[in-house]
C-alpha cells in the first residue's frame, strides 16, 4: 500500500540539540578501559534511552569508543531535556560485567560459547525439526514488546506460528484492553493545561516520565490542583496538594463512588454524554447504590472527601483529568478491568475528551517500510494462550497473548520452542519457581544483553544482542502517555561499536532463518529500512535526522470530538458489547478483590516503581544499585501502627510467607503507608549468580504471586497477594 | 568577575537521584562515590504526613572551614567563589573533612577528600551543571550572582531564601527557598 507522502511544512528546530561540545572528561576507572589519548576528539550521537520504556532521546558523547555521558534531548516529549537516574546508570551499563559477550550454549547446568555460526545451525535444525513434528503453531516468540515484532513477524510468518506474545498481560493489559473497545482509540492527558488533575495508582514520579513531572510542576505553578489517591505516600504526593489514602484494592470503589456524585448531583457534562455515550442509563441502573457514602465504607475514604474531589473536577471541566494511568491499577486484581472501564467513564462524564487541557490522542507520522521479499501464506491455528480464542480468553487481546502461562503452554505440551527476546519473565512474571519450566520445552532460545534470571535457568542457547548504544533502529514516533499537539520522531543511532561478540536482533532472526533454508527474507540492512521508514516524510533525509536525533513537524492536533469513534458501535461505550457478548458484565459494577487480609500479622503485599529503577534489569546496575544502598531502598515498607503491634522495629528482618513462598526481608517502620498493606520497590530479588550488584538484594512481588489470569483482560492479578510476616528469620 | 551560586527549592525535589547519577558521569565517579545527597525526613502521623527531602552537597562557603584547617593550601578558594582541592598538595590528613558542618566531602579511590566542585570547568564556558540540568523538577538554579539578569538573581530578588546552619557562619553560595 502506498503511504501518503507527508507533508513537514517547517521542521521546528531544537534550539540547544547543537551546540559546541566542551571540555575533555575523564574516564571511568574500570580495569578493562583506559584512559585514551586525550587529543581524540569528543563524539557526540543521537540515540534513545533504554531505562524505561519512554525512550528519551539523549545525546551520548564518548571518546576513542569510550562513553563519558548523557544528556536529554530538548525538544522530546518525554524528556524534555532532562534525563532521570536511570537514563544516565544504564547508559554505563554497556560496560556491566553482567553482558554476554558471545553466544552461548547450555551443556547441564552450565554454558559453554559457541560461534555465531554453530548457534544459528544447531538452532536453525531443531526448530526445523519441531515445525516438521508438531507445526508452526508449537513455537512461541514472547518479548517486552513491539520492539522486536518486525523481526519476529518475518521468522513466525515462514513458519506458520500466530504465537507472538509481549509482556503487556503482566503489566498494564485492562487498560489497553479497554480503550479500543470503549473508545476506539488510547487519549493521552494535557496535564500541563489541565486546572485539576487527578492521579490514582500512577506517579510520574516514580515510574518516571521526566517531562512528564515537569509539565505537573508547571500546571501547580500555574494554579493547578494536584491530587493524588494511592496506598503509599509516592514521589508525586510530596509535590501534590493532597494526598489521599485509599485502602488497596478497592480503587474501583472510589471511581464508583465518584461517578455516582457527578451524575447524582448532575454534574456531568450532559451534552457530551448524550451525543456520544451509549450504555449509559445502564451503567447508572447498575450502579445507583454506589454512593460516596458506600464508597467511603469500601475503601476508608472519608465521603465528603469523595464528593469534594468529584465536585472540584466537576468545576474545572472540561479542563479536569483523571490520568488514564498505566501499570498501576492495570494488572492488579480481578477488578482491574472494571476500574480501567471507570477511568473511561469518569473522564467521559467530565467530557474531557479531545480537548485541550484533557485527552487527546497522540500525533503520530506514518512511516514507510523497506521493500522486501514477503513469506508465503501458511495456514495459522488457534493461538496456544487462548488469547481472542472462543471458549478460552476471548476478550484478550491475540495480538499481545498471555505472557504469564509461557510455564503452563510448555508443560502441556503445547508450546515445544521458546524465543525470549528483551523480557526476563522469570523475575518479571509469577512465581518464578514455576516459570523455571520453560526450559522443559525442546527449545529455548534467550536474547537478551545480560545473564539475567531467564538466560541463566531456562535457556538452551543464548544469543546475546548489540547494548542499545550499540546499535542502530529504525525511527519511531514520541506520542503516548503525555498529549501534544506536534508530532515528532526520534532516531536511536549506534553512538558505540559493539565491544562484544553480539549482534543485533535483525541479523540474529536472518540467521536462524537462514539456517532454516529461509534464503532472501532479510536482503536489506538498517540503513535501509532508514532510509525507507522516513520515505513518506518529504525532504526528512536520514542524515537530517541523525544530526537533530528528534525532530518536531508543524501539523499540529485540532480540538473536537469526533463525529464517530471507532468502536463496533461508532460511540464512546460505557456497556461493552464485546464483553457482554462473551459473558462479561458489559458496564463496570463494584467486584471486590479475591483476596482480603484478615489477621493481626497479614497484610496485602503492593508494589510500585522506585524513581531510580525500572524493571530488574535496572537493579544489577552498580550507579543505581549504590542509591538503594544508600537509601535502603529494597526495604519493605510497614505502617507504624502494624509494625509495633507486631513488635517490628525500623530495620528489622522479618519473615513474609504466601501461599507460594517464604522469604526473608528488611522492614521500613513508616506513617507513609497505608496500614493494610505492606509496600515493595517492583525491581528486586534478583537471583542470577551472573548479576553482582543485584543478586540477593531485597524481594521481589513475584516470588509471592500465584500464577493467574483474569479472564477479561488476561493480567496477573499482581496485588491479589497476603502475606503472613512475622518478626525476624523462622 | 562571576560570584557563582545555587538556589534549591527543596519543596520540588521527588528524590530520584537523577542529580547523583548525572554529577557522577559528568565528573566519571564510581558508583559509590557521590557529590551530592538527599536527606529525608518524616512530619506527621498516618494519614496526615509530610516527607520533606533536601538535597545537600558542598556549599561552596564564602567563609570555608574546610580552607581555614588545610595545612598545606591544597584547598583553595577561586575568585569566583568555587572552592576547590588541589590534588598535588593534598597530603590526606581529611581535617578538611571534619571541619565541614555539611559532610559534603568523600574520599576518592586515592583516598584525598574530594567533594562538589560546582562543575568549576564547565560553568566558566558557560554551561550548566547536570545536577540541574537533568533534573525533571528543577529543583536547583545555578547562576552569577553577580549578572542581575542571571536566572538565580532574578529568583533570589523574587524568593525569600534561608542557608543551612549559618550559626556557623559558614556563609553558604547556596541558598534554599523558603516556603
Ligand atoms: S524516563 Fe529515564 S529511563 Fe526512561 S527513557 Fe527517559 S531517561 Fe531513560
Ligand atoms: S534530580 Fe531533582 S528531583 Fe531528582 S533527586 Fe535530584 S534534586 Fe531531587
Ligand atoms: S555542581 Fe557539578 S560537581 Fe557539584 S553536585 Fe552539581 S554536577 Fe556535581
Amino acid at each position: 500500500m502506498a503511504v501518503k507522502k507527508f507533508n513537514r511544512r517547517t521542521f521546528i528546530k531544537a534550539a540547544a540539540a547543537s551546540g559546541v561540545v566542551g571540555s575533555v572528561p575523564m574516564y571511568l576507572s574500570l580495569a578493562d578501559h583506559k584512559k585514551v589519548a586525550s587529543e581524540e576528539p569528543l563524539k557526540k550521537v543521537w540515540s534513545q534511552c533504554n531505562g524505561c520504556a519512554s525512550m528519551c532521546s539523549k545525546a551520548v558523547y564518548s571518546k576513542n569508543n569510550r562513553l563519558w555521558k548523557v544528556e536529554g534531548h530538548p525538544l522530546h516529549l518525554k524528556s524534555g531535556g532532562r534525563l532521570c537516574a536511570r537514563g544516565h546508570g544504564m547508559a554505563a551499563d554497556v560496560y556491566n560485567t553482567s553482558r554476554v559477550t558471545q553466544p552461548m550454549k547450555r551443556v547441564g547446568d552450565t554454558f559453554e560459547p559457541i560461534s555465531w555460526e554453530q548457534a544459528f545451525s544447531e538452532i536453525g535444525e531443531k526448530l526445523g525439526k519441531i515445525v516438521e513434528e508438531h507445526k508452526g503453531d508449537s513455537v512461541l516468540w514472547v518479548e517486552h514488546g513491539p520492539r522486536g515484532k518486525f523481526y519476529a513477524d518475518i521468522l513466525l510468518d515462514l513458519i506458520g506460528s500466530p504465537n507472538y506474545c509481549t509482556h503487556y498481560s503482566t503489566c498494564f493489559t485492562s487498560k489497553t484492553n479497554v480503550w479500543p473497545k470503549m473508545v476506539g482509540d488510547s487519549l493521552a492527558a494535557d496535564h500541563e493545561n489541565a486546572n485539576y488533575l487527578l492521579f490514582v495508582g500512577r506517579n510520574f514520579g516514580g515510574g518516571i516520565i521526566p517531562n512528564g513531572m515537569n509539565k505537573i510542576h508547571k500546571a501547580i505553578e500555574r494554579g493547578a490542583k494536584l491530587v493524588v489517591v494511592d496506598p503509599k505516600y509516592n514521589e508525586m504526593a510530596k509535590i501534590a496538594h493532597d494526598w489521599v489514602p485509599i485502602r488497596p484494592g478497592t480503587d474501583l470503589a472510589f471511581y464508583l463512588g465518584l461517578a455516582h456524585t457527578l451524575i447524582s448531583e448532575n454534574l456531568y457534562d450532559r451534552n457530551f454524554v448524550n451525543r456520544n455515550v451509549l450504555g449509559f442509563s445502564e451503567f447508572w441502573e447498575a450502579n445507583k447504590t454506589a454512593s460516596a457514602d458506600w464508597a467511603s465504607e469500601v475503601t476508608g475514604i472519608p465521603a465528603d472527601k469523595i464528593r469534594e474531589i468529584a465536585r472540584d473536577m466537576a468545576a474545572s471541566a472540561p479542563k479536569a483529568i483523571l490520568e488514564p494511568g498505566w501499570h498501576g491499577l492495570n494488572c492488579h486484581y480481578v477488578n482491574s478491568t472494571q476500574t480501567a472501564q471507570m477511568n473511561v467513564i469518569l473522564n467521559a462524564l467530565v467530557g474531557n475528551f479531545y480537548k485541550i487541557g484533557g485527552l487527546y490522542p497522540g500525533q503520530d507520522i506514518p512511516f514507510g517500510s523497506v521493500d522486501r521479499k514477503m513469506p508465503p501464506f501458511k495456514r495459522k491455528g488457534e493461538r496456544a494462550d487462548g488469547a481472542g480464542v472462543k471458549g478460552k480468553f476471548p476478550t484478550v487481546e491475540p495480538g499481545r497473548g498471555i505472557a504469564q502461562i509461557t510455564p503452563q503452554l510448555v508443560e502441556e505440551g503445547l508450546i515445544k520452542a521458546v524465543f525470549i527476546y528483551h523480557y526476563n519473565p522469570l523475575r518479571t512474571a509469577p512465581n518464578p519457581e514455576y516459570q523455571k519450566k520453560i526450559k522443559d520445552a525442546e527449545l529455548v532460545v534467550v536474547i537478551p544483553t545480560d545473564w539475567n534470571e531467564t538466560a541463566v535457568h531456562t535457556a538452551h542457547y543464548i544469543l546475546p544482542e548489540d547494548y542499545y548504544l550499540e546499535r542502530t533502529e529504525t525511527p519511531r514516533n514520541n506520542s503516548g502517555h503525555l498529549a501534544h499537539i506536534y508530532p515528532q520522531i526520534s532516531i536511536r543511532a549506534k553512538a558505540l561499536d559493539p565491544i562484544h561478540d553480539t549482534k543485533p536482533l535483525r541479523e540474529i532472526v536472518a540467521g536462524i532463518c537462514e539456517a532454516m533454508g529461509y534464503e532472501g527474507y532479510f536482503n536489506f540492512t538498517i540503513e535501509d529500512e532508514v532510509k525507507a521508514a522516513l520515505s513518506t516524510v518529504e525532504g526528512l533525509t536520514p542524515e537530517r535526522l541523525y544530526e537533530e536525533g528528534t525532530i518536531e513537524f508543524t501539523t499540529h492536533f485540532m480540538e473536537g470530538v469526533p463525529l464517530e469513534f471507532k468502536t463496533s458501535t461508532k460511540k464512546i461505550n460505557f456497556k461493552v458489547p464485546e464483553y457482554e457478548a462473551n459473558g462479561f458484565s458489559g458496564v463496570p459494577t463494584w467486584v471486590p478483590p479475591a483476596t482480603w487480609p484478615k489477621e493481626e500479622n497479614e497484610f496485602r503485599l503492593i508494589h510500585g516503581k522506585q524513581p531510580w529503577h525500572s524493571h530488574s534489569i535496572t537493579a544489577n546496575n552498580p550507579y543505581l544499585m549504590a542509591i538503594t544502598k544508600a537509601y535502603n531502598g529494597e526495604w519493605m515498607w510497614m505502617n507504624k501502627v502494624r509494625a509495633d503491634k507486631l513488635g517490628i522495629k525500623n530495620g528489622d528482618t522479618v519473615t513474609v510467607q504466601s501461599s507460594v513462598s517464604t522469604k526473608q526481608a528488611k522492614v521500613k517502620v513508616t506513617e507513609l503507608v497505608h496500614p493494610d498493606c505492606v509496600w515493595i520497590s517492583n525491581s528486586y530479588g534478583n537471583f542470577s549468580e551472573r548479576q553482582k550488584d543485584g543478586y540477593g538484594v531485597g524481594v521481589n512481588f513475584n516470588d509471592f504471586l500465584e500464577l493467574q489470569v483474569e479472564p477479561m483482560a488476561g493480567g496477573t492479578n499482581s496485588q491479589e497477594i497476603i502475606v503472613k510476616i512475622t518478626k525476624g528469620v523462622s | 568577575m562571576a560570584r557563582y551560586a545555587m538556589l534549591i527549592d527543596a519543596s520540588r525535589c521527588t528524590g530520584c537521584g537523577a542529580c547523583r547519577v548525572a554529577c557522577q558521569m559528568q565528573h566519571q565517579l564510581p558508583p559509590n562515590m557521590s557529590f551530592n545527597r538527599l536527606e529525608f525526613r518524616e512530619r506527621g502521623i498516618f494519614p496526615t504526613v509530610k516527607q520533606e527531602i533536601v538535597p545537600v552537597q558542598c556549599m561552596h562557603c564564602d567563609n570555608p572551614p574546610c580552607l581555614h584547617v588545610c595545612p598545606t593550601n591544597a584547598t583553595y578558594k577561586r575568585s569566583d567563589g568555587i572552592v576547590l582541592v588541589d590534588h598535588d598538595k593534598c597530603i590526606g590528613c581529611k581535617y578538611c573533612m571534619t571541619a565541614c558542618p555539611y559532610d559534603a566531602r568523600t574520599l576518592n579511590e586515592k583516598r584525598v577528600p574530594e567533594k562538589c566542585k560546582f562543575c568549576s570547568e564547565y560553568v566558566v564556558q558557560g554551561q550548566e551543571p547536570p545536577c540541574a540540568s537533568t533534573c525533571m523538577c528543577s529543583v536547583r538554579i545555578f547562576g552569577d550572582l553577580d549578572d542581575p539578569d542571571s536566572e538565580i538573581s532574578k529568583a533570589m530578588a523574587k524568593k525569600s531564601v534561608y542557608q543551612l546552619i549559618p550559626e556557623k557562619g559558614t556563609r553558604p553560595r547556596i541558598y534554599y527557598v523558603k516556603k
